[in-house]
């Protein structure tokens, strides 16, 4: 399929752009995305093109206007949410984790939320709102959620969540967003949700991560290439469904597992995927699985200090000497 | 003098089942929440709209809008009596119909978040240029949720073809009004939204009906929300298990003298349409015709401990790699 060479945020516009002339049911809605462009540039120039009949820019009220994208899906339409920070996804609670995925299952497979919500979460070179609160929604039965780490997955994965018929909510990463451009397929590319990829393939260690986290991993391989060690880094890129066989399969192959998010480490999604191995995979393992994340306390806005707190390539490099210097 | 007979009785007998509805269900379960006295709500508020019109009745009523709109009674009852027959087998609360009557469900066990889905399906049905509208009603302590602010904020900036009823009835649980709000009249707070706001006497059928096809009225034409405030009295607990310990008897008493179905029934035989002997013989056939249901009800299958519902978890399932 023939490519362009788009930032994240741009492979993510042009994916709302092609599903909004696509079908007349979807539409967008958030704050400050019309005129303004979008906090971070996240709808830039879709306004131009749509105008106000098919994006709303709405008052500050996110869980009202959660409500109201809940409301209009099970009436058929189909609502990209656009809640600026992961932080506002607090107030939207309510909605988010208790309606919008119960919905379906309580009117016994008949009303559907075909309901988009993308936030912004992460490191990155904006000072604020850099908590990643991702796991609040995996814990819950009925949402699925995706956290992409290039533009292409980033415009896939989005399609494919406009396309669903389930709520999903898009975890857009900060750092990522204006980085460096990447080959992008125009037109019908959809990566299917629950499926993770192997970003690169190697016999020693898994590295399993989210987002910024496989680039790190990317960046660490790089170096540990050097000492002769291969790792494989997966990118789990939908976080619920979880993709379990692909998790499994990486940990038969290489026998070593290192769990890499920037979210904190206690409760979060590095422990599921942990549990999730030492139940099924146990006697593959040559070595105790080793998680990384934030230590417990609020990720700081000061660059400085946020990057101390988040795990970085020398970081995994440690933890994959760790695991292969192992021995029973 | 009655405007409209016809629409006067058709109200008169859903308001009658919805009474014996209570009478049976608070007999067959502790977990029944009575409507007793606040009829006039929900049956003024849903009666006469279109079926392309959203129905979010509050919970408190909610069933007779379901049997309302074309709900099977037997099915309203098999979900009261926990039948693998009721609208959400077993899955939650018995507040779902089916959806295809257009009937917003309870979704969560929380209170406000359908203001804000019924102001969504407005939105919907404006978005399509369709002249259909939503009626949404909830109770006195539910307007004193965040929900009840940015949903009719919403509502009134966009315009959006959709009605706001408060079910007032007094009491959130326990806590009576005046101890949840220094509001002098929870129609005021209309005003704040830049929409209209209509005080109604919430036990007159009549008068319920009237406000809220005005506001219909409006939003059909595209003029946007109206706030109205229906006051009425919960004269039974919470659920059938509360015994209202926490308030006098006396004001329970005074509103006695107001009940709705009586009140009507006094318009009606005072304006020759429904003599006194007839009104009785219509209610007694409406417990009639819910004891014979509830009997129905009680033949229908059980619920099996198999009937997890992973199949319904999502919409789209997973695809397999």
């Amino acid at each position: 399929m023939p490519g362009k060479r788009l930032t994240f945020a741009e492979a993510i516009v042009e994916g709302i752009r092609e599903e909004m002339h696509r079908d007349p049911n979807v539409f967008l809605i958030g704050q400050d995305i019309g005129p303004f462009g979008g906090s971070l540039r996240s709808t830039l120039g879709l306004w131009e093109e749509f105008g106000p009949a098919r994006v709303f820019d709405t008052p500050v009220s996110e869980s009202g206007v959660t409500g109201v994208c809940i409301g209009a899906a099970l009436e058929g339409l189909r609502p990209i949410l656009d809640i600026s920070f992961g932080e506002f996804l607090a107030a939207a609670m309510p909605q988010i984790a208790l309606h919008a995925p119960a919905a379906h299952w309580l009117t016994l497979g008949k009303a559907r939320v075909p309901l988009t919500i993308r936030t912004k979460v992460g490191d990155g070179p904006y000072t604020h709102h850099p908590q990643s609160y991702e796991v609040w929604f995996t814990h819950i039965p009925g949402l699925k959620v995706v956290m992409p780490s290039t533009p292409a997955d980033a415009k896939g994965l989005l399609k494919t969540a406009i396309r669903d018929d389930d709520p999903v909510l898009v975890f857009e990463h900060m750092y990522l967003y204006h980085g460096v451009r990447d080959e992008v397929p125009e037109g019908e590319h959809l990566v299917p949700i629950g499926r993770a990829d192997v970003k690169r393939p190697g016999r020693d260690v898994t590295v399993a991560a989210t987002a910024w986290m496989v680039h790190r991993a990317l960046q660490a391989a790089r170096q540990l290439q050097a000492e002769g060690i291969e790792l494989e880094v997966l990118d789990l890129r939908t976080l619920a469904p979880l993709d379990v066989p692909a998790i499994l399969a990486s940990v038969k192959k290489t026998g070593r597992l290192v769990v890499a998010h920037e979210a904190w480490k206690i409760g979060g999604l590095g422990a599921e995927v942990a549990a999730t191995v030492a139940e099924q995979a146990f006697a593959s393992l040559k070595a105790p699985i080793v998680r990384l994340g934030a230590p417990h306390a609020l990720i700081p806005t000061h660059p400085t200090i946020r990057r101390a707190f988040l795990p970085n390539a020398h970081d995994i490099s440690n933890a994959v000497h760790a695991v292969m210097k192992y021995a029973a | 003098m009655i405007e409209d007979p016809r629409t006067a009785l058709a109200m008169h007998r859903w308001m009658v089942l919805s009474r014996a509805l209570d009478e049976v269900c608070c007999r067959e379960s502790a977990h029944w929440f009575p409507a007793e006295g606040e009829e006039a709500v929900p049956v003024g508020s849903f009666y006469g709209l279109r079926p392309d019109d959203v129905c979010a009745p509050a919970y408190r009523g909610a069933p007779i809008v379901y049997v309302m709109r074309g709900a099977g009674l037997e099915y309203v009852l098999a979900g009261a009596l926990g039948k693998r027959t009721g609208f959400a087998r077993g899955r939650h609360f018995n507040f779902t119909a089916p959806i295809e009557l257009r009937v917003l469900p309870y979704i969560a066990g929380d209170l406000g978040p359908i203001i804000s889905q019924a102001t969504g399906t407005a939105f919907a049905q404006k978005y399509r240029k369709s002249d259909a509208v939503t009626v949404v009603s909830f109770g006195d302590g539910t307007s004193n949720r965040g929900d009840f602010h940015e949903a009719i904020n919403l509502g009134a900036v966009w315009r959006l073809p959709v009605v706001y009823v408060i079910q007032n009835n007094h009491y959130a649980i326990s806590l009576r009004l005046d101890k949840a709000t220094a509001a002098k009249a929870l129609v005021d707070r209309a005003l704040g939204y830049g929409i209209p706001g209509v005080a109604v006497d919430g036990n007159d059928v009549l008068a319920v009906h009237a406000a809220v096809q005005e506001a219909v009225g409006r939003a059909r034409a595209g003029q946007g929300p109206t706030l109205i405030e229906a006051t009425t009295f919960r004269m039974r607990g919470h659920s059938a298990a509360d015994t209202a310990a926490y308030r006098s008897s006396a004001e329970v008493e005074e509103w006695k003298g107001r009940d709705p179905i009586r009140r009507l029934e006094e318009r009606l035989s005072a304006a020759g349409v429904l003599s006194a002997e007839k009104a009785q013989a219509a209610r007694a056939a409406g417990r009639e015709e819910v004891e014979a249901a509830t009997a129905a009800a009680k033949r229908h299958p059980d619920i099996l401990p198999t009937d997890l519902g992973m199949e319904d978890v999502f919409a789209t399932p997973v695809q397999e790699a």
